[in-house]
Order: structure tokens, then C-alpha cells, then sequence
């Protein structure tokens, strides 16, 4: 995510820089599609309130992916970047600025045919990214990103095609390459009054601008399930991108390399590795430009694409070669902690993943769309909940966005928890494909070992004494020697207390111990309250502090002591007046 | 070097393999290194022709075979890696596919095993597809679980010489046998009070009563009158943990300090 409080600083100051910034950033301004702001009369309350918006906005987060691309892949969709919530409504409101030629017409128009309505849409869009090249202002950026959910489900080579011809001059290098994939050509007339003339594009195109248009059509092509040509298309465009070198084109960057992956990972299998070098070399660049989102966006792609093929060592040594910026979208942090619980849980720190993974579901966004990843993290954290040999909440398995999907983990916990090895197989069995679809599989085998101890462990809490025999003939083991040493081990890992007779053959159970005798309740408390601290602590840390509060702050104490100061005055200069005022004094 | 002298020194490689003179195959291996480094087909790129990729390949395999035998497990760990990108690369797997691969793999496995480095482990068992099916692979895995949950009598006849898949496994079952002993001593010093001698000797897979004398020495246990007695755990409970207790109760302190 963008640095609010640098956003903000600017944004106080931009007025002032606004006129610096179009002259040193933006010779390209003189571009014909100006700008009229018709709503908010006075500019300044107009921003604020924006500000204000956003800022709420901005907790909101958005699963923009590809919901639709059936229930499998939507498991492995993982949040995106952008923020939804609280956007479409405000580019509506202050942002109801056409052309200067002609809006009423367009606006007519606009309620007739949805093409239009998006063309336009795609058109103000614009607009918010010459307004944040030239205020230096990534929050128009992203607000231009909110919507591309919207205009997702409108896009249509038409309107592709439209937003290419009247955008570009007919010599620029995008046009062809463009128009090679979007694959329509047909004049399109349908509109017949919008005469092309008019808008006839001149002079450069903003990146900005050509970037997003490059990033709609990649979307497009993704929808089309064009793979091939999508993935041809985002290698090229991501090369661009990466000669690039603007700060205002960091968040639209971002996007880009995220459908740039997603293409070539839909594709045979050497096409995922093929784009680990392009990345990583983005990676870099991003990092030394402190582009954030990029940078952030990047690391999970990268991580996700050494799962995909199971390169944990690699993805490891990505995790503790790079440092994830702490500053990156709440989705993005999340997608992180994912990916990081995973390549712990298959390192077998179990503790660490565990706490990766609470930590991605709790961030993870609530609304539907993320439902995918968050079936994938609880999947996981069961799993690992399980290894770490405790058992995981029922009521995980009641949530109704994740009841369905749980349902054969819900049959593996049942096991697990009676410690029947048969119940355990027989769900490890009829579940197999759906627990190696979930990439769980390899983890749900270490489990057995886990089922062992705590059938061994119900049997010592249920009998004083009990014969090796029975033992092996309850746990269904191959032999009683097996069962000798897999007791004796349970007994050293401290499962259970008891001891064994070897020559009789039997295992006691040690008297129980009363547990409040010892220092475990102390310690359970004291992670309590440690937890409660650190909770305190965190919520601290996430509040927003309005920049240059303390200056406002110390301006009021300055004031305060003027204030004083002269009170401090007047008393003096009052002393003289004592007398006269000393019987009124005594009056009170 | 010509192709064809590296192809003689090849056979060379071969026949003293085939004659078990690790040695010499060793010494060969150091020459054919530095010829393929020569050639570019140290690590496989497109630029290297197959053929060369694909002899590349057999002999960084015998040389992690030979190590194997030589039981210097730094070198196999490093032929291992190197042959690392030749299994991975797509080219080379869908010409001929190597017939060493998984012996390799399960060497290393094995071999990570032995160090006791169950987290690389499973990382690399994650990266196999259905590795339950190939037997030089299935062999670590099953080894692995029975030490996990603990049936070591079952490690113990997998690691006898009829069972394992190939010669070069043989090799490590000294090391697991002595993991397995090791693990199986600190169980019983737990989980029992006292063992007659003869009955330790079955369960440390010792040969002799004399045997289990020196272990229980070795281990500081008491042996008397043909049992050997383990050492009672004294219980080192403290009544309090003054120190942390003191040490927490500041910690609230200062947080609740900073709160208010």
C-alpha cells in the first residue's frame, strides 16, 4: 500500500507543487481531453472529504480475482491488492467530470448503451491518472483500480478496440500490438454522433494512461481464456514496465506482473518457471526504487510460483533473503503469511506456520470473495493444529463459507481425535484426491504417528494396567515389540505417564498428577496476558495518527503559554488595580 | 581433451566402478570433471548439446555413487546438487529419462536421515511425485515413519541386508543402527525401572550379555545381579519459580504502565 502519510503531506502541499509537478513531470499535459470539475465548488473541502473517504476505504478489502474461474482455482486465488469498498461511490460523486466538448450528450447516451457507460467509465479513468501523475498522488491510482472489477464484467473487444483508436495516435508503437490481440478491427460506428475527430488523440500518451489500457486488455485476455496470447502479451508489457521508471506507475505496475504470472502459470508446466528470472530481476528493481507494491506484490507471486512446483528450498531462501515491506496492502500481507505457514509447516516448524496462518486467516478479508482463501489457510492450519497434537475448534467447522469445503477434515480430525488408525486411514483413503488437490496430503501422512500416541494415550488414561497384547491388538499394530517401543517412546516424549514391565508384559499408568499443583495453570495465565498485551500493543500500532497532529499539538501548547504569558501580564499590571479589586476577591 | 579420450577415460570410470576400486574411480571422476567444465556441461544449458548433457549426467551419478561407497557424504551432497538442474530440466528428462534418479534421491534422503535432518527431509519429498511407489524412495520414507512412531524393531529388519533396495543403502545401516540404539536407550532409562540383561540384549539388537555390560557402562546405568537398573529421575521441581514469577510480574508492571 501506498505511504498514507507521505500521500497526505502532499497532499497539503499540492496546490502549491501542483504547478511545479505539471511542469517538470508532465510535459505530455497538453493532451486534448481536458478537465472540467463540475461538482465540489470549493476545491479544498472537496479534497478533504475525499480524504476522509478513502481513508476509510481503505481498511475495506477486495478479492477482485477470479472468482469465477471454478471452485479449484478460486481455493489457490489469493486476495488481491486492490481496495474496493467506498470507491465506486465517490468517483461518482466528485469525480463527474466529462470532456468539455459535449458531456450532456454523452451522458444521455451513457444510460442507453452500457458500452458507452464503460467506455466512458475507462475515459474518467484517465483522467484520475493525469490527476495523479500531476499531483503526484497515488490515491487516484488506486481508485482507478477499484473499479476494474466493475468494468471487468463489461469489457468487450469493442469497447477495447474504441478505447485503443480514440486514445492513441495511429503512429504509436501500442496501437498495433494492441489491436493484434484484442482481435477486432470493425469500424465501430454504432455510436455514429461520437465523431472520433473530436477526441482525435495527439501528441504522447501518458504511460500511465497506456499502461492501464495495457492492463484491461490483459484482464480481457484472461477472461477469454486466451492463455497463450495473454501470456505473449503480459512478457511484453511487463518488459515495458520494467524500463520504466515512474513512481506514479507503481500500484498499476503491481497489477500488471500479477496477471503477467497468473497467465503463465494456467499455462504447461515449463511456462511457470520460464518467468522466474523476469521477476526476480523486477523484484530487485522494485526493492531499490522502494516500490512498494510492486515489491510486495512480487514476493508473493514469486513464492506462490516456487510452491506451485514445490521448490520449498527455494522459496525459503527467497523468504530469508528478502524483507517483506510491512507497509504493503493488508491482502498482500496475507497472501504472505500463507505462503510462509506453508513452507514451515513442510519444514515441520509447526509452531512458526501455525502462527503465519492465524495470522493470514485474521487478515484475510470477510467477504465472499475471499472465501477461497480462507477455506486454504483453515485447510492448512487444521492440519497443522493437528500435527502440533492439538485439535482444532469445532466451531471452524461450523462457519458456513467453510462447512462444505472442511467436511473431510472435519471426518480427519474425528480420528485423529479417538486415536483410531483404521477411521484415519479409511478418511485418508476416500479423501485422498481432495487432500492432494489441497497440497495436504504429504502433511496429513505424517499424521499417523499422531492418531498413534493419542489411541496410546486414551488407553493409558483409561486403564491403570494394561497388556502389551491388548494394546497392539486395540491400535491394530503388526507385533507386540512394536508396540513395546512405540510405548516406551510415548512415555519418553512425555504423552503419557506410565511405565512399562517387560517381563509381564504390561504398561501402568502413573497416578494423575493434579495439574493445579503444578506450574502449568501460572503459565497458561501468563500467555494469556501476554497475548492480551501484545493485542493492545498491535491495536496501538494500527491506528492512524493524523500527520502533523503533534505540531498542531505543540502550536496549541505555544498558544497555551502566550495565553499564560499575558494572563501572567495582566496579573501583574493587575497588581497595581489590588486594591481595588481585593474586596471583591474576599467576596469569593 | 577430444571427445575421444573422454570417452576412454568414461569406460575407464565404468570398469573400475565395476571392479568396486572406488579409489581409482574417484581419481578418474577429478579428470572427467574438469573436462566436462571444459565442454559447459557442468550445469546443463541449451547451448550444450544433449548427448554431452545426458554423459554429464551418468558420470556426476556414478561420482555420487562412488562417494556413497567412500562414505564421504559431503561429496554426495554435492554431486547431488549439481545433478540437481539435470533432473529438472525438461529437455534432458523427456530424451531419457535417468535410471539412477531415484537411487540417487534415496540416498539423500537416506543420508539426510541419518544426520537426523528431518525438516530437509520432507522438503525434499515434498518436491516427488507419488513417491510411494518407487522402491529406492519408499525404503527412507517407510524408515522414517517406523523411527517416528517408534516400531524400531521394524527399522531394525529394514535395515538388515535383505531388505534394503539396493547395495549402496546397506552402507548407512551402521549409522541407523546406531540412531536406533541410541533412541531405544533413552526410551527404556524412562519408561522402565529395571531390565533383566537378557532382555536389554534383545532390545538394544545387542549380540551379547557382555555387549549390553559395555552399553549400560558406556550409558551410566547399574547393572546387578543380571539386571540392569536405570536411573531414577530426581525430581528437580522446584516449589516455585521465584525467579520467573517476579520476572512476570514486573513485565505486567511496566505494560500497565505504559496503558495508563
Amino acid at each position: 500500500m501506498v505511504d498514507k502519510s507521505s500521500l497526505r503531506s502532499n497532499k497539503r502541499s499540492d496546490s502549491k507543487d501542483a504547478k511545479k509537478g505539471t511542469d517538470s513531470k508532465q510535459p505530455a499535459k497538453a493532451s486534448s481531453r481536458k478537465t472540467t470539475v463540475k461538482k465540489s465548488p470549493s476545491g479544498s473541502t472537496g479534497e478533504m472529504e475525499e480524504d476522509k473517504q478513502l481513508d476509510n476505504g481503505a481498511e475495506d478489502v477486495d478479492m477482485n480475482d477470479d472468482t469465477q474461474d471454478s471452485a479449484t482455482t478460486a481455493t489457490l486465488e489469493k486476495p488481491e491488492a486492490a481496495n474496493k469498498a467506498g470507491g465506486d461511490g465517490d468517483v461518482e460523486m466528485d469525480d463527474g467530470k466529462t470532456t468539455r466538448d459535449g458531456g450532456e450528450d454523452k451522458k444521455d447516451e451513457a444510460k442507453e448503451d452500457p458500452a458507452i457507460a464503460a467506455i466512458n467509465e475507462i475515459k474518467d479513468n484517465f483522467n484520475l491518472l493525469e490527476r495523479a501523475v500531476t499531483l503526484f498522488d497515488a490515491r487516484f491510482t488506486l481508485r482507478v483500480l477499484r473499479t476494474i472489477s466493475s468494468l471487468r464484467r463489461r469489457l468487450t473487444p469493442e469497447i477495447l478496440a474504441r478505447i485503443v483508436r480514440d486514445t492513441y495516435p495511429a503512429d504509436h508503437t501500442s496501437v498495433r500490438r494492441l489491436e493484434a490481440v484484442i482481435g477486432y478491427d470493425g469500424a465501430m460506428e454504432v455510436d455514429g454522433v461520437e465523431a472520433t475527430a473530436k477526441e482525435s488523440p495527439s501528441g504522447t500518451v501518458l504511460p500511465e494512461v497506456d499502461i492501464y489500457i495495457h492492463l484491461l486488455t490483459q484482464i480481457y485476455l484472461l477472461d477469454q481464456k486466451s492463455l497463450e496470447a495473454g501470456a505473449r502479451f503480459s512478457t511484453e508489457l511487463v518488459e515495458t514496465i520494467h524500463s520504466l521508471n515512474r513512481r506514479t506507475l507503481d500500484s498499476l505496475a503491481a497489477k500488471a506482473y500479477f496477471y503477467y504470472a497468473r497467465f503463465h502459470e494456467l499455462l504447461p508446466s515449463p511456462a511457470v518457471t520460464s518467468i522466474r528470472p523476469q521477476l526476480l530481476a523486477s523484484l530487485r528493481t522494485a526493492t531499490l526504487r522502494k516500490d512498494v507494491d510492486t515489491q510486495a506484490n512480487i514476493i508473493t507471486l514469486l513464492l506462490r510460483n516456487y510452491l506451485l512446483t514445490s521448490h520449498i528450498t527455494q522459496a525459503d531462501h527467497l523468504v530469508s533473503k528478502t524483507v517483506f515491506p510491512e507497509s504493503a496492502a493488508n491482502n498482500l500481507i496475507a497472501r504472505y503469511q500463507y505462503y510462509l505457514g506453508r513452507i514451515r509447516a513442510i519444514q515441520l516448524d509447526y509452531t512458526a506456520a501455525h502462527n503465519e496462518l492465524i495470522g493470514a486467516i485474521r487478515k484475510a478479508p470477510q467477504t465472499a470473495a475471499a472465501a477461497g482463501f480462507v477455506q486454504a489457510a483453515n485447510k492448512l492450519n487444521i492440519i497443522v493444529e493437528l500435527l502440533m497434537g492439538d485439535i482444532p475448534e469445532r466451531s471452524v467447522f461450523r462457519e458456513p463459507r467453510l462447512e462444505k469445503a472442511l467436511r473431510a477434515y472435519f471426518l480427519l480430525v474425528q480420528a485423529v481425535r479417538i486415536g483410531e488408525l483404521d477411521a484415519f486411514f479409511d478418511t485418508l483413503n476416500t479423501h485422498a484426491e481432495t487432500f492432494k488437490k489441497d497440497g495436504t496430503y504429504s502433511l496429513i501422512l505424517r499424521l499417523r504417528q499422531n492418531v498413534i500416541k493419542t489411541g496410546i494415550r486414551m488407553m493409558s488414561l483409561s486403564y491403570s494396567k494394561i497388556s502389551l497384547r491388548d494394546i497392539c491388538v486395540r491400535l491394530r499394530l503388526d507385533s507386540e515389540e512394536s508396540a513395546e517401543y512405540i510405548v516406551a517412546k510415548a512415555i519418553r516424549d512425555g504423552v503419557i505417564e506410565a511405565t512399562l514391565n517387560h517381563e509381564k508384559g504390561y504398561m501402568q499408568s502413573k497416578e494423575m498428577l493434579d495439574v493445579y499443583a503444578t506450574q502449568e495453570p501460572q503459565e497458561a495465565f501468563h500467555e494469556r496476558i501476554m497475548f492480551c498485551m501484545s493485542l493492545h500493543n498491535d491495536s496501538v500500532k494500527a491506528m492512524r495518527f493524523p500527520m502533523n497532529q503533534h505540531r498542531l499539538e505543540l502550536k496549541n501548547a505555544q498558544e497555551a503559554r502566550e495565553r499564560e504569558r499575558e494572563l501572567a501580564k495582566e496579573i501583574q499590571d493587575g497588581e497595581i488595580d489590588d486594591d481595588d479589586a481585593g474586596g471583591e476577591f474576599e467576596g469569593l | 581433451m577430444a571427445d575421444s579420450e573422454l570417452k576412454s577415460l568414461h569406460a575407464g570410470l565404468l570398469s573400475s566402478v565395476s571392479k568396486a576400486d572406488y579409489t581409482a574411480a574417484s581419481r578418474t571422476l577429478s579428470v572427467l570433471k574438469l573436462a566436462l567444465l571444459e565442454r559447459n556441461a557442468l550445469i546443463p544449458s541449451s547451448s550444450t548439446p544433449v548427448p554431452t548433457l545426458l554423459l554429464a549426467r551418468e558420470i556426476l551419478e556414478i561420482g555420487a555413487l562412488t562417494s556413497i561407497h567412500q562414505t564421504d557424504d559431503a561429496a554426495f551432497s554435492r554431486y547431488y546438487s549439481q545433478l540437481q538442474p539435470f533432473y529438472e530440466d525438461g529437455r534432458l528428462t523427456a530424451k531419457s529419462p535417468s535410471p539412477h534418479r531415484s537411487k540417487i534421491i534415496g540416498l539423500h534422503l537416506l543420508l539426510l536421515l541419518s544426520k537426523n535432518d528431518i525438516a530437509d527431509f520432507h522438503t525434499t519429498l515434498e518436491n516427488l511425485e507419488a513417491p510411494e511407489e518407487d522402491p529406492f524412495i519408499k525404503h527412507p520414507i517407510m524408515l522414517e515413519r517406523w523411527l517416528m512412531e517408534g516400531s524400531y524393531d521394524k527399522v531394525w529388519n529394514a535395515t538388515k541386508g535383505t531388505q534394503v533396495p539396493s547395495e549402496e543403502f546397506a552402507l548407512f545401516s551402521q549409522v541407523l543402527v546406531g540412531t536406533i540404539r541410541n533412541e531405544i536407550a533413552t526410551c527404556s532409562e524412562k519408561a522402565y525401572a529395571s531390565l533383566p540383561v537378557s532382555n536389554a540384549k534383545n532390545l538394544l539388537f545387542l549380540d551379547s550379555d557382555g555387549a549390553v555390560i559395555q552399553f549400560a557402562k558406556e550409558k551410566g546405568w547399574e547393572v546387578r545381579d543380571g539386571r540392569v537398573y536405570f536411573p531414577v529421575e530426581e525430581s528437580e521441581k522446584e516449589a516455585l519459580a521465584s525467579g520467573t514469577i517476579i520476572e512476570n510480574t514486573i513485565g505486567y508492571a511496566h505494560e500497565l504502565e505504559t496503558i495508563v
